[in-house]
């Protein structure tokens, strides 16, 4: 009888830890902006995408996140430039722009934390080590910064007008908000 | 081995430490806040019940990780997740290829219409010496080189329109944005500016041939060669807009 109880009170705490386990955290992003910066001696350009989607699966103290843009959904207020934007970074051939990063899940609760961003982005894979700032207003976390990009890093060939390319850096803003689920 | 009386009082105990445990997870489970997970300790566990050996239900991670297989912890997030189907994630090589010659076709129509204002300014200026005011009626060099440099601009700005008009059309990339809805805009103005310009021209200069100032229609021709001239530079400045000025930091 007490063996049985002891096999009893073992399965509901297997149990119990199975739950646990599958229970940790998810973060789901609310909504986004992510504005890259082009830069030429005669033209500055921003493009705004809010067309990113974005999850977070805490387990074990540590989180793994994972944003996913669409290439052809940054807007710079020109068609034009925006088409030729897609064809310069193969937007077509590879159509999304992923971001992976794992923190620790104390992170999550933090003012400030660093990230090593890997990106895919044009068929190329770059790290960036990049910090943010977030603030906390009840269940939402508004997470800010920005990622120093370069279009060398992703092999792209740089556009030119009047044979002058434009700068390699294409900074990139990120403002995201985030809610646990 | 413990005596048949002291069985039940064992159960007993054991039963409620397992249930204060059970609680402790299950609250730990479903915490809302993130701060790291606490290690609760089995050391009062196991003075209160020391038969069944408790280090099996420990919360630590490193020991739990070791003692749980790999296969439980759970895959780092993937495009599905995001509810991305796999149409909108996969290559389309055809697409790429029309991004690529529309590109290749717009860089020429690009440089051919840079290189085309060359012979509308060349003409525009030497329209000044193919009036029969200045000259005699019977002179027509100046007019000679005056057509001959607008049937060069003429001749170029048709290929530079060719290259626009060929290259390929993007799906679903929306309508016009920006500044080259008016570049779009002002074709109306030069490209029928384009071809009325010559016909006035040829009007005007077989009048001219004829002995007698140009009359009729073909007085306009300098008007419409300016308006069309006038609307192509926009057309230029229009595609390149906004153009942040070097050095000034304005745009």
């Amino acid at each position: 009888m007490n063996r049985c109880t002891l096999t009893l009170l073992a399965s509901a705490f297997a149990f119990t830890q199975l739950a646990a386990a599958q229970a940790d955290h998810t973060w789901l992003l609310d909504n986004s902006a992510l504005t890259y910066h082009m830069s030429h001696p005669i033209h500055e350009v921003d493009a705004t995408s809010h067309a990113t989607k974005g999850i977070g699966k805490c387990h074990e103290g540590a989180c793994d996140f994972l944003l996913a843009t669409p290439v052809k959904t940054f807007d710079s207020g020109d068609s034009n430039r925006d088409l030729h934007m897609i064809q310069t970074v193969r937007g077509a051939q590879f159509p999304m722009v992923t971001v992976r990063f794992h923190i620790p899940e104390s992170a999550t609760n933090s003012p400030t934390f660093d990230c090593d961003l890997e990106i895919n982005f044009a068929g190329q894979t770059a790290h960036y080590h990049v910090p943010f700032h977030q603030e906390i207003t009840g269940n939402a976390h508004h997470i800010t910064g920005t990622i120093p990009a370069n279009i060398i890093d992703f092999k792209i060939p740089a556009p030119s007008f009047l044979t002058v390319p434009i700068k390699n850096e294409i900074p990139v803003k990120v403002d995201t908000t985030w809610h646990q689920q | 081995m413990p005596s048949s009386k002291h069985i039940p009082a064992i159960r007993s105990t054991t039963i409620l430490a397992a249930m204060a445990f059970t609680l402790t997870l299950a609250t730990q489970a479903q915490t809302n806040s993130l701060p790291d997970a606490p290690t609760p300790s089995t050391a009062g566990l196991a003075s209160l019940s020391p038969q069944p050996d408790l280090t099996f239900f420990t919360a630590d991670p490193l020991q739990q990780s070791t003692s749980q297989p790999p296969a439980q912890n759970p895959a780092p997030p993937s495009l599905s997740d995001l509810g991305l189907t796999p149409d909108q994630t996969k290559a389309d090589p055809d697409a790429q290829a029309r991004l690529d010659r529309r590109t290749h076709m717009l860089k020429i129509h690009q440089k051919l219409g840079l290189l085309t204002t060359i012979p509308i300014a060349a003409a525009c200026i030497s329209s000044a010496g193919a009036t029969p005011d200045r000259n005699s009626y019977g002179n027509t060099t100046s007019r000679d080189v005056h057509v001959g440099i607008a049937g060069l601009a003429i001749g170029m700005y048709g290929a530079t329109a060719y290259y626009a008009i060929r290259a390929p059309r993007i799906p679903d990339s929306g309508p016009a944005r920006g500044g080259i809805k008016i570049h779009k805009y002002l074709i109306w103005i030069h490209a029928p500016g384009m071809i009325l310009t010559p016909i006035l021209g040829t009007m005007a200069f077989n009048d001219i041939a004829g002995g007698h100032k140009p009359g009729g229609i073909e007085q306009y021709h300098s008007a419409v060669a300016l308006t069309t001239a006038i609307a192509y530079a926009g057309s230029i400045v229009a595609v390149s807009w906004p153009i942040h000025m070097p050095f000034t930091g304005s745009k």
